[in-house]
């Protein structure tokens, strides 16, 4: 074992030396923990409606595989670019490194994507499973019904969409402003859904009657009808003439039949998004709008961020004055107000609101008055049933069985109504049909909870067709759990915008594109939480030379010959990809093995 | 080239001409200088080393054994605390036979927290297996430091280059600089007798059962031995490039001297200027100043000493419940020896307190006055008990 070193100059030296591997030595049976690898789940996935595996797609996009990131985000949500611009962004609400510097710019990075993807016209490659001898029929083509077409067609099944409108994307082609969703950034994005395979007939609006007619030719028919109708005011002078529905204003603008206002003012009635919307698209067509709203700005349904910009635009705001009548004189209405005052502020809800006492009027004289305070459907037959034998209430949608089979997706089933709970919508009643046609009734709900994402409500397709996401572990990662230690503070890259002056005068999207170079600087701050982005801390920390990086796949592995538990593989991994378990005893350790055997 | 230098920045000068490959260091006063400026050449491309910044001096010292190992030219510096810190480590890097250059600053050690200089915590470090040579000026420091390369690589032991804190290491004096090309003539690049190498790979320093710890330890203490002679060689070839050579120990009027103050580092100098004065006199007063601590030169100490009638030792560092380390080395040397010069033992200067020609005075007159020393260890210049003592609190 050691060698005396022979000197040209006769120095002695006498260094223990040898030559013999201590491969001999399995330091493995020293261990008493045990670490492996554990993808878990990122705060944000289990947060996107949609479950999109966003720590994975930030990771590729770091890589600027974009193509490969924009296929990550089709395999659980068919509308980045739709959504990649309106999502409300819960899963930026989640983000861990909020609690580090600032959060990562979710919604820029896929809208990004999905612009690259349209861009240099990618085609996706994305499994599809073998067709099925069944047919479904889908009622609607909004974002609740082309996400059901699409997820149905990925499973296998023949789906004819029917639209009632002359072209599909239902609120997103009609009711959301140009320059919140460009039409041809919808257009684009639609005609690639529709490459998946299922066929859309615009212009056939479905009736009852017609319902009836084509049920012996589907199993099963998904109902995705959305709100079409506004809700009334119930007051004095509604009905008179001229009195505008919001959504109807906005499909009209949208239809390209824009009114000109020359300055005129304007009320809008409500505090929803559509009301905000039309305010602003007021605003863009010369008019001065005013927002008259019976709570507290606090308590309006529509985004903080849109409220925001449409106070910054130009838009007045009327808090707590509550509509008593509108009366039309001679080409204006005069609008009587009545003041309210707030009975009920527990944080976290809405305020209750009822006229202050005794009684205080304003009236207001203005040209035009659109009303938007809330929407319903338009036909009562488009309402799922309430809970009774055969239905399935499930998260957002709810499945009646019968023949053929009737699914209620989209706004009219949702408890929140936002483009990306249409797409979960979509998908979960698709893997809802796909499991009752397969396995029966029983097995719907607990095989719509072995694709959970996290600890959520969001539905994972990838993990429902047994993709690689399977192996995940649905613990959802902490702060805490984050090794800080590996990150530097990064600013967030901030979502460029047209200038307040630019906006207001024209139709054009506010939201401005963002370069590569940034996309992919914003995505490597994304901490990745609980995957693997193979950055070698474990096999560069261990201290045994005992994780094994497989040079052809990249991936890593663990020599149990030689690990010693010591877990610092697992401390030193920086997003929680690692788990470190007491090690079984060697008991039953030879027990498994016999088991094997 | 002669330049103005701060001592720190002459130690810096002397590493960057020794093209040292690998530096690891972590800083602390009074030391930082040395790596601060060493940092910049390796940054600004005057030395291709590659500069590791550790988490504390065990680290930095470990780096090194690793580097060495590998068989690359290494270098760090220190000082007290950090030194201390580093101390298993440094029996790990002689017993290891690898070539590290440190460069120790004398600084006392805490508590009281204190910077300034002592040489208790160099001297601690004695039986680690280290080279060990304490300088007295900028141009030895830097001349000293091209040395320790070559006699570290000569005798596969680890020096270490000792100055004193601020005395030296944030003093300016001009420094002749050598050219990259003498250095070159004197360094030639490190050829290691062993490495670590990747085409034939092998484990350096596994157990070493008790058949074979002791011979183990033998040869460590042979090339201590080979290493008195080797350092002279070394000085031979040293002067005959540079012009300039020091010893191991240097004898400074001392055919004739009664009287022979034994001194190191900085006080050396203080020292020669008082012999000056008191031959003026007509005292017989010489100095033997020790550059090389260990190894030992006893053989040189004996040789100068014996014909004195008295050995003063001025010790600027203490072991607790012995006394000045110098003066004990100096008196184990003489035992032996049936002529020898009573040798008396003074403490001065701990902690970095001014020691003045004054003082090495009263130390000489002392020693005159006296047939035997009253005391193991005169403890000098220490203030009255009735003496007010100095605010501490500001």
């Amino acid at each position: 074992m050691s060698a005396q070193h022979k000197m040209k100059d006769s120095i002695p030296l006498f260094v223990p030396h040898s030559f013999r591997t201590t491969e001999s030595n399995k330091t493995g049976s020293w261990r008493f923990l045990r670490p492996r690898y554990d993808e878990k789940t990122a705060p944000c996935s289990a947060a996107c409606p949609a479950g999109e595996d966003i720590g994975r797609i930030e990771m590729l996009t770091a890589r600027g595989l974009f193509k490969e990131a924009w296929e990550t985000i089709l395999k659980e949500n068919p509308l980045p670019a739709a959504c990649g611009r309106v999502c409300l962004r819960p899963c930026e609400k989640e983000c861990n490194r909020r609690e580090f510097d600032e959060g990562i710019g979710i919604r820029t990075m896929e809208r990004f994507l999905a612009d690259t993807a349209a861009r240099y016209e990618l085609k996706p490659s994305l499994e599809r499973l073998s067709s099925q001898n069944r047919k479904m029929a889908v009622v609607g083509a909004g974002p609740a019904g082309l996400a059901a077409a699409y997820f149905l067609t990925r499973l296998g099944y023949g789906c004819d969409v029917f639209e009632s409108a002359p072209e599909p994307g239902g609120v997103l082609r009609y009711g959301i402003p140009a320059y919140r969703l460009p039409v041809g950034v919808l257009r684009a994005e639609i005609e690639q859904i529709c490459g998946t395979g299922f066929n859309l007939y615009c212009q056939k609006p479905v009736t009852k009657a017609f319902l009836e007619e084509i049920q012996s030719e589907y199993d099963a028919v998904f109902l995705g009808c959305g709100r079409s109708r506004g809700v009334a005011l119930h007051i004095a002078g509604e009905e008179a003439g001229g009195v505008e529905d919001g959504l109807q204003f906005l499909q009209k603008v949208n239809r390209g039949e824009a009114p000109s206002f020359f300055n005129a003012q304007v009320a809008v009635i409500g505090g929803g998004n559509t009301a905000v919307d039309a305010a602003r698209t007021v605003l863009r067509l010369g008019g001065r709008p005013l927002l008259v709203y019976r709570r507290r700005r606090e308590d309006m349904p529509a985004f903080e961020e849109e409220i925001s910009m449409a106070l910054e635009e130009g838009v007045q705001l009327l808090e707590l004055w509550s509509p008593l009548r509108i009366e039309g004189k001679g080409g204006q209405y005069l609008l009587t107000l009545q003041q309210m005052k707030t009975v009920d502020t527990s944080p976290g809800e809405r305020a209750r609101v009822e006229p202050v006492n005794p009684q205080t009027t304003q009236e207001l004289r203005v040209l035009h008055v659109i009303k938007a305070v809330g929407l319903e459907a338009a036909e009562e037959w488009q309402n799922p049933p309430v809970a009774q034998e055969g239905v399935l209430l499930l998260t957002n949608s709810v499945i009646v069985r019968g023949s053929p089979v009737l699914a209620y997706g989209g706004d009219l089933a949702s408890r929140i109504k936002s483009v990306s709970h249409a797409v979960a919508s979509g998908k979960e009643a698709a893997i809802a049909l796909d499991i009752l046609f397969h396995k029966g009734p029983d097995h719907v709900l607990p095989g719509l909870e072995t694709c959970r994402v996290g600890n959520g409500s969001s539905l994972s397709m990838e993990v429902y067709m047994r993709g690689p996401r399977c192996a995940r572990n649905r613990h959802v990662v902490t702060f805490s759990e984050i090794n800080t230690d590996h990150f530097q503070f990064a600013p967030k890259v901030a979502q460029p915008r047209l200038l307040r002056e630019e906006r207001v005068s024209s139709f054009a999207e506010i939201d401005l594109r963002i370069s590569a170079g940034l996309a992919m600087k914003e995505a490597e701050r994304c901490f990745n939480c609980g995957l693997c982005n193979q950055c070698d801390n474990c096999r560069l920390y261990c201290p045994d030379l005992a994780v094994v990086r497989d040079n052809g796949s990249g991936g890593r592995s663990i020599d149990y010959d030689y690990c010693k538990g010591c877990g610092i593989c697992v401390v030193e991994c920086p997003r929680n990809a690692m788990s470190l378990e007491k090690e079984a005893p060697p008991q039953s350790r030879r027990d498994r093995r016999e088991e094997k055997l | 080239m002669k330049r103005v230098l701060e001592g720190s920045h002459s130690v810096a000068e002397a590493v960057r001409l020794a093209k040292a490959e690998v530096i690891a260091a972590y800083p602390i006063t009074p030391q930082t200088h040395i790596v601060e400026r060493l940092s910049d050449f390796c940054a600004d491309g005057s030395l291709n080393a590659r500069y590791l910044r550790v988490e504390s001096e065990h680290s930095a010292m470990a780096a090194l054994i690793g580097a060495s190992s590998a068989g690359v030219r290494t270098f760090t510096a220190t000082s007290s605390q950090g030194l201390a810190l580093m101390h298993e480590v440094l029996h790990w890097a002689s017993g290891a036979r690898l070539p590290i250059v440190l460069a120790e600053v004398n600084r006392a050690l805490a508590p009281g927290w204190n910077i300034w200089t002592d040489q208790t915590d160099s001297l601690a470090q004695r039986d680690t297996g280290w080279i060990q040579l304490y300088c007295e000026t900028g141009q030895e420091v830097l001349d000293t430091t091209l040395q320790a390369f070559r006699l570290a690589e000569n005798v596969s032991l680890p020096v270490m280059v000792v100055l004193d804190a601020f005395y030296l290491s944030h003093t300016y004096e001009p420094v002749d600089v050598p050219d990259q090309e003498q250095v070159d003539r004197f360094l030639p690049p490190f050829t290691p007798r062993f490495m670590l190498d990747t085409e034939r790979p092998c484990a350096f320093n596994q157990m070493a059962p008790p058949d074979v710890y002791m011979e183990m330890r033998r040869s460590i203490q042979e090339g201590m031995e080979e290493a008195l002679g080797r350092f002279a060689e070394m000085e031979d070839e040293f002067k005959k490039i540079f012009g300039r050579s020091y010893g191991a120990v240097e004898p400074i009027a001392c055919e004739d001297a009664e009287i022979i103050l034994v001194t190191s580092g900085t006080m050396s100098s203080t020292c020669r200027q008082l012999v000056k004065e008191l031959r003026s006199r007509g005292e017989k007063v010489g100095i033997l100043k020790i550059k090389l601590f260990r190894p030992f030169p006893a053989e040189s100490i004996r040789r100068r000493l014996k014909t004195a009638r008295k050995a003063a030792v001025i010790d600027r560092n203490f072991s607790f419940g012995s006394g000045g380390i110098f003066a004990g080395e100096v008196k184990a040397a003489l035992c032996d020896i049936p002529e020898r010069p009573v040798v008396f033992s003074f403490i001065a200067g701990l902690g970095g307190r001014d020691v003045t020609v004054g003082d090495l005075e009263n130390i000489y007159m002392q020693t005159k006055n006296h047939d035997v020393p009253q005391q193991e260890s005169i403890w000098t210049g220490l203030r009255p008990a009735s003496a007010p003592a100095p605010d501490l609190k500001r």
